[in-house]
């Protein structure tokens, strides 16, 4: 090696380098988790006793079907050959085809997961509109009633299984009083009104102008989403009581309380936005955990989402479909996390 | 902050609540159906094998022959106004319905009809059988079903059959005839329309195909230029809920009109709310038992006649197959020539246990058991293991898919629930009662005998083959007689304890809506009153 090779080597890297290092360890590392959630589900999706081929032949089919239909599955190739060519199909981004909906599962994703996001992005306001400011009264109000109510509030949010909650919040404001809808995401009369351009219904609805299939729309989201959102607001109010409190211990409140300012803006001004980056990795973390675990609710209220979609796909060894959900929601965690990285930068200077 | 949230939260919620409300009654014109979507593959009649996906192409197509629900056993005129059958046997002669037309304009000719079982011969999927068991083949159906005209098909049988069997075949939703012009164009490498029919309708059923989504929605329009008039029903939707508990809310509070997915105590309650009528549909299968005959305690007789004393028919009976079927021990379906009602059968522990010492395992024995996890063949299934333990066996009951090891003859004890669909004792025996080659090389995997392994004796083997060829009606019935009796005495490794029911619950305004044996249920002959 020559000495100016090895002066080279050790060399302080410079910003952009750096920098760059940084996004190929990154794209690296997501390449690995993605690849790694891949392995796991197909090992473990041929694992699971239902044979595929059954499930698309029926039970009474003679051998020379299922030999058929195994082979045309791919099913006769070896476990890796099958991975192997599964990877170079998504590699081009091609997911494969379902063998329930009979179609590409890019398409079937595209159809279902709007449906999930509309869920999960207004259980996601609600839980954050309602849990950040109880969080943060529990928080300047510790140890009073105020304080008592808002901590019983957010455990029972903690500790209530949503699948619970949703049933009995059917029985009791759709099959007593008559006042929510059973389910779904429109009255099954208004299907067909609206062209689906991008999958949301609400969107598509005010593309089209049927304000009769928007209110449909909203009337069915809005209780599934309030159950959601209270789970997330219980979480939010729990991690923003804490956050603030540790804020209010500091010196610089004590500062600021010393130098005759007001509690509104001690709270607001000074404490809430040392907060502000803390808050957001826990809201991106709670909008992730709905995103992918709306499965209950969206059983519960009859929800034609992903988790829906995924749950169904696995009761009959779909794996397609599987490996296509299991991957988006893969992509949508790292997606959501990198976004509240780089929007941390912009909040807090110190990070940057 | 929060007092603001509250606010504006509690109006989107005021005024979502306050739109919709009224409208959650189904339309008088219109008909919504609830079921488990997530077994219907697709919508190709010549492809699909599923009971839900059936009722839908019932619907979207017609068949040569039509079979009432209430005289399944009689084959009535549809596509087909009349025909004739030979003096040997063996030559169907069929005369086409002139002025039909397709959903898409196009005439419906014999040349569809010709062309729709081609279709499902050289396709060659799993509801090819119902014509490939009577000889046809990819080789030489274009030589047996052939359009002589525009107006007649003729259909050539290979050997001969009752010609019932033949009937009851073109009446089944496989032979659903396909719109061929439509088709050609739709055909991609030459797969006969089969990528362009998983999510369309080639059909001049009494409804046209309006929206489709997998597991989750389809809607029918009622076909204006239907032969038999235009429907009552204007439209007709399916809504994907696979959950009991909501159909039966949903079917309470009107939002459904037929519910189809319920547990046997969602109907109960249901049944005695007085909002809708329970049907309880007799289908052509049974509820079944069976014992691994590679087993070496399995395959002694007397073992095999203990476990037809460790069921608790009555029991079953009065509680989770109340809706779900019929007792019957004999191997005929009710209903069917040769069926008879003898159950000769009770649960009798002392009896078995008898039956145990005799055989030599008076100390009973271990053995793995597979039952389906769903209501209520797993609720039959852990009550057979709870009157087994009392004689003595220890089943370990493990729920799970395991269809294909039973397949495989990869099991020691199996319960699951079958259902065919030529309402014909043929159907069932074919399965139940023939296993010509008994070696696991033959792999005659589609059969229930050859999976258990089931050496079936060879003079019921004989009848079961004789009957479906047999051209007489009465001699035919004479040998399902005898036929049920000798399986009945033959301690078979296939014990059946019900007959299959298929029970939907069905709002009381709405009429006309009847559950088909063979899974043939119309939309078109239903109609609301006030």
């Amino acid at each position: 090696m020559s000495i100016s090779q090895t002066t080279e080597t050790h060399a302080p890297p410079s910003k952009l380098l750096t920098g760059g290092k940084k996004l190929a360890t990154s794209f690296v590392v997501i390449l690995t988790t993605l690849l790694g959630l891949l392995v796991i589900t197909f090992v473990v999706g041929r694992m699971v006793p239902a044979d595929p081929v059954i499930a698309v032949i029926g039970d009474q089919a003679d051998q020379a079907t299922y030999d058929r239909v195994y082979k045309e599955m791919g099913l006769d190739r070896p476990l890796y050959v099958q991975f192997g060519n599964y990877l170079s199909d998504v590699v081009q981004l091609d997911f494969g085809q379902s063998i329930v909906t009979k179609k590409p599962v890019a398409e079937d994703l595209a159809r279902v997961f709007p449906a999930t996001m509309e869920l999960a992005t207004l259980a996601t306001l609600i839980g954050a509109c309602f849990g950040i400011p109880l969080g943060v009264i529990a928080a300047v109000h510790k140890g009073t009633w105020i304080d008592h109510t808002a901590r019983v509030v957010g455990l029972l949010g903690y500790s209530t299984p949503i699948f619970w909650l949703g049933t009995i919040v059917i029985l009791v404001f759709y099959a007593h009083f008559g006042l929510i809808p059973p389910g779904g995401r429109i009255y099954v009369y208004d299907e067909g009104l609206v062209q689906a351009r991008t999958n949301s219904i609400i969107i598509d609805s005010i593309l089209a102008g049927q304000w009769q299939v928007f209110w449909s729309a909203i009337h069915h989201l809005i209780t599934p989403a309030i159950i959601l959102g209270y789970a997330a607001m219980a979480y939010l109010s729990r991690m923003s009581r804490s956050f603030m409190l540790e804020q209010l211990r500091q010196e610089y409140i004590l500062t600021a309380r010393a130098k005759g300012l007001g509690q509104r803006p001690i709270v607001w001004r000074h404490a809430f936005r040392n907060i502000r980056v803390q808050l957001l990795t826990v809201v991106a973390l709670a909008y992730c955990g709905l995103l992918d675990g709306t499965v209950l609710i969206e059983t519960v209220f009859a929800w034609p989402g992903l988790g829906q979609y995924l749950t169904s796909a696995l009761f009959v060894s779909d794996m397609n479909a599987v490996l296509g959900s299991v991957l988006l929601i893969g992509i949508i965690s790292i997606a959501i996390n990198l976004l509240s990285d780089i929007v941390y930068r912009f909040i807090d200077p110190r990070t940057r | 902050m929060l007092r603001r949230n509250l606010a504006i939260l509690a109006s989107v919620a005021a005024l979502s609540l306050g739109t919709g409300v009224a409208t959650a009654k189904t339309p008088q014109d219109q008909l919504v159906i609830a079921m488990a979507m997530s077994s219907i593959r697709g919508l190709d009649p010549q492809e699909i094998n599923q009971f839900e996906a059936a009722e839908v192409v019932a619907n979207l197509y017609d068949r040569l022959i039509a079979l009432p629900p209430d005289r399944i056993t009689e084959p009535q005129p549809s596509l087909a106004e009349s025909w004739t059958v030979s003096e040997d046997g063996k030559t169907f002669t069929f005369k086409i319905r002139q002025g039909v037309t397709f959903h898409s304009g196009n005439p419906l000719t014999a040349r569809d009809a010709e062309w729709s079982l081609h279709r499902l011969v050289k396709l060659g999927l799993a509801p090819s059988t119902d014509l490939r068991q009577w000889g046809f083949s990819a080789k030489n159906v274009d030589q047996l079903i052939r359009a002589t005209d525009d107006y007649t098909l003729v259909v050539e049988t290979p050997g001969v059959w009752n010609a019932n069997l033949i009937l009851y075949s073109l009446g089944s939703f496989s032979t659903s005839i396909v719109d061929r012009k439509l088709l050609m164009e739709r055909e991609k490498n030459g797969d006969w329309g089969r990528e362009y029919l998983q999510s369309a309708d080639a059909g001049s059923g009494p409804y046209s195909l309006e929206t489709w989504r997998a597991n989750q929605l389809m809607s029918a329009d009622a076909f204006e230029n239907y032969w038999q008039g235009k429907p009552a029903m204007r439209r007709v939707f399916i809504s994907n809920m696979p959950e009991s508990s909501a159909q039966r809310l949903q079917i309470d509070a009107g939002d459904i009109d037929v519910a189809t997915r319920l547990s046997s105590t969602d109907l109960g309650g249901l049944e005695r709310d007085g909002k809708v009528t329970v049907q309880k549909t007799p289908g052509i299968g049974f509820y079944y038992l069976a014992l691994n005959q590679k087993d070496e305690i399995l395959s002694n007789p007397k073992v095999r006649e203990a476990f037809r004393y460790l069921i608790d028919y009555d029991g079953l009976a009065a509680t989770v197959m109340k809706y779900y079927g019929n007792k019957q021990q004999t191997i005929i379906p009710a209903g069917l020539p040769g069926s008879n009602t003898e159950n000769p059968y009770k649960l009798d522990i002392d009896k078995a246990k008898q039956l145990l010492a005799e055989a030599g395992y008076p100390d009973g024995f271990s053995k793995v058991y597979y039952a389906t996890p769903v209501t209520p063949e797993f609720e039959v299934a852990q009550s057979l293991q709870a009157n087994a333990a009392k004689a003595g066996i220890r089943l370990d009951l493990q729920g799970g898919d395991h269809i294909g090891k039973f397949r495989n003859r990869e099991f020691q004890l199996f319960s699951a629930r079958s259902g065919d669909r030529l309402p014909d004792p043929h159907a069932v025996l074919q399965s139940y009662a023939t296993n010509s080659n008994n070696s696991d090389e033959a792999k005659l995997t589609g059969l229930n005998a050859w999976r258990t392994a089931w050496e079936v004796p060879k003079d019921i083997q004989d009848m079961v083959v004789t009957a479906a060829h047999e051209t007489d009606q009465e001699k035919r019935v004479e040998l399902y007689h005898k036929i049920n009796e000798a399986y009945l005495a033959a301690s078979p490794a296939l014990v059946t304890s019900f007959q299959r029911t298929d029970a939907k619950a069905v709002r009381t305004e709405v009429k006309g809506y009847v559950g088909h044996p063979t899974w043939l249920t119309r939309w078109d002959t239903v109609t609301k009153s006030e």
